[in-house]
This record gives C-alpha cells, structure tokens and sequence, in this order.
C-alpha cells in the first residue's frame, strides 16, 4: 500500500520529542541522578526500516534483474528464456531453486540489493544470502540501512 | 606459471571483488564497461572444467582486478566536474 510507505516515510523523519516528569512535577531530566538517562539525544533506536518497505524493495530489486546468459544470445528465441518473472518473486523465494539463476547471478542480486539499501556485506555474510527471505531478514536487522 | 586451481568460493569472491572495483569508477562509461566485462567474462568461462584453463582464467582476473583498482584511483584523481549525462537523476 502507497499510504503505509508515505506514512513510514514520514514517521522516520519527524522526531517529536517526549517530555517525561518526575513526582515533582519536574522535567525527568532535570532529576539529579537519574536525569541524563531520560533524555536520549543521540538515540537512534526507532530509525529501523519498515519491514514491508523492506520486502517491497527487495522484491523490486530481484524482479528488475534481467537474469539473461549471454552465452545463450542468438536470435529472439533467447530473449523468451531466463526472464524473472514477476509471479515467481515471492518473498520466500530461493535464487537458485525458485527462480532458476546461478552463483554469479547471486553475487549480482545482492550487490545490487547493497547498492539500493547503502550497505556494505561482507563476503561472509554476502555468501549467506541466496533467497529473498534470507535477505529481507538480513537487511531488517542491518542497522545502517538506508 | 598459472598457480593452482581456485576453489569455488574464491572465483565468487574475485567476481565480487571485480564488480565492486567496477563501482567506484567515477566515470559513468568505464564503471558500466567494467561491469559488463566481468559479467560477460565469468559467463563465457561457466563450462571450464580443465583445470589448467580454470587456473589460467582466474590468474588473468586477478591481474585485471590489479589493473582496476589501480585504474579506479587514477581516474577519480583526475575526474571531471561535469558528470555524464546518464547519470542525471532529474531532467
């Protein structure tokens, strides 16, 4: 749904400051010696991705790779293969079972899905990932994703 | 003096390595070139099974990886203001 993308797009920008008070009617951080704990300045805990934006985006990703062999080019008959098709892309789906691509196809999805989320996988948890699922996880928990 | 045969994961990882030397370009032309190239390249050589070849084929993409990496730093030192227009997000 477009509205729940607009609002979770929203939500993450506005930051609306939460004033908590003490027994004494005071501001909690003004309490001698717990006050700096109940204002968070620099906290970021809130700023995760939507998890259905995430899975949108994914999917958008896997669904825009053309999956075409250039060793299989010749004549118009190639084009009809190896398409992804848009029916296969289920958030569940495997790379290499579900939608028939291979290992090098892999590495390309998911550095595709680095350079559309800003992220930087290392090898070893970039080798991990070889479904949908795995990578919407993957991405949902990564705290730098953008 | 091909060295040995790499192992499975070490071809993905220098395929990794030439994709993402490939992405620092700053020039628009040369960054879709690489990237093609190296696509284009493990492609074709999918069906090596002879293991002089196979070591043969992953010595060269080494030294092509060197050669990019040393390219990228060159061209982003002298990288024009002026980006193509391929890259223009808004027209």
């Amino acid at each position: 749904m477009a509205a729940a993308a607009w609002r979770s797009a929203i939500l993450r920008r506005i930051r609306v400051p939460v004033e908590t008070f003490s027994q004494s009617g005071m501001p909690a951080w003004t309490h001698p010696l717990r006050g700096a704990a109940a204002v968070r300045f620099m906290s970021s805990h809130d700023d995760h991705l939507d998890k259905t934006e995430v899975i949108d985006r994914v999917l958008s990703v896997v669904k825009s790779y053309p999956g075409v062999d250039p060793s299989k080019m010749g004549g118009l008959n190639s084009l009809m293969d190896s398409f992804v098709l848009d029916e296969q892309v289920t958030p569940d789906c495997h790379f290499q079972k579900d939608l028939g691509l291979d290992s090098l196809d892999t590495v390309e999805i998911v550095l595709a899905l680095e350079e559309e989320f800003k992220l930087e996988i290392p090898d070893k948890e970039a080798d991990k990932i070889d479904s949908c699922g795995i990578a919407i996880e993957y991405i949902s928990a990564h705290p730098m994703a953008g | 003096m091909s060295g040995a045969v790499p192992s499975r994961a070490e071809v993905l990882s220098l395929f990794r390595s030439l994709l993402r030397t490939a992405a620092r370009f700053t020039d628009y032309n040369i960054r879709e070139y690489a990237r093609r190239r190296a696509i284009d390249g493990f492609r074709q050589r999918r069906g090596l099974s002879d293991p002089s070849s196979v070591a043969a084929a992953f010595s060269d993409g080494k030294s092509q990886l060197e050669i990019a990496r040393r390219q990228a730093v060159v061209y982003s030192v002298y990288a024009p203001r002026v980006k193509s227009v391929m890259e223009v997000k808004t027209v």
